[in-house]
């Protein structure tokens, strides 16, 4: 298969998530990974962009969203970039899903779920232009 | 279509709730709404059946999450429904099957509610 890669821009925005999960279901589904795998794919993304709108644009809706689609004949990548409040990977802390169930509270799960159904997930930060970017690596087997 | 849509009814004293479509960032408004209405008017056995749900994102888990204490305080409890394989997967991977009850269908649910409330 040839190596193909394509962006999408979207406005930071929740109204667009659907749209986004649907795109990274499908092209997952391109990409030769199952229902069942594509769904998780889907998840992790949505996962992801919330984050970046709610959280690295603090809910703020004229920003940009930008995903970049990778296929390889090894994985499926899916770089999301934004020029908001990033964070590193040494910083994420991935919460104990046997203390969160004795302990039910809001929030926390994201980056558990996307750590969980994703090969690879990693965050990373350009000086130069800015911009930070959390990369989701799916392996095709 | 809308992302998402709630039907609710009550069986007995089990509240149904019947979410359609995608809970997500941008819809979880809405469930969180639809659950905080039904404890506010004192009905704390609420059984989701999520035929017709595609698709939940932590958000939406953290609405139930935010509200299985308090309606097992007050002798209820929070039951799943006829989830959706890709669904299904999102709690088992986070181990929430342990936390919540499963059932494959919406009459073995209630069935199971019952001695619960009587009890």
């Amino acid at each position: 298969m040839d190596h193909a890669q394509f962006r999408l821009v979207i406005p930071s925005q929740t109204r667009y998530l659907n749209l986004v999960t649907g795109l990274a279901k499908r092209a997952s589904l391109v990409a030769g990974l199952d229902d069942a795998a594509a769904a998780k794919v889907s998840i992790a993304v949505d996962e992801a962009v919330t984050n970046v709108i709610l959280h690295a644009y603090g809910g703020e809706g004229e920003h940009s969203v930008e995903l970049e689609l990778r296929f390889t004949e090894a994985a499926l990548e899916i770089h999301i970039w934004h020029s908001g409040k990033g964070i590193r990977g040494d910083q994420v802390v991935l919460p104990d899903p046997k203390e969160y169930i004795k302990h039910p509270r809001k929030g926390g799960l994201g980056l558990l779920l996307m750590s969980r159904f994703m090969d690879e997930v990693q965050f990373k930060a350009d000086e130069v232009s800015g911009r930070n970017e959390c990369c989701l690596i799916k392996k095709i087997s | 279509m809308a992302d998402l849509s709630i039907a609710v009814r009550q069986v007995g004293d089990v509240a149904v709730v019947l979410p359609a479509g995608f809970i997500n960032a941008h819809t979880v408004r809405d469930f969180e709404e639809c659950l905080e209405g039904l404890v506010q008017e004192g009905r704390y056995t609420i059984l989701l059946n999520c035929k017709d749900l595609h698709y939940i994102s932590s958000a939406g888990l953290g609405a139930i999450m935010g509200l299985i204490e308090t309606v097992r305080e007050h002798g209820g409890d929070i039951l799943l429904s006829n989830l959706q394989a890709n669904v299904f997967a999102i709690f088992d991977t986070l181990g929430f099957t342990q936390l919540y009850r499963v059932f494959d269908e919406e009459e073995q649910a209630l069935a199971a509610a019952t001695p619960e409330r009587k009890g």
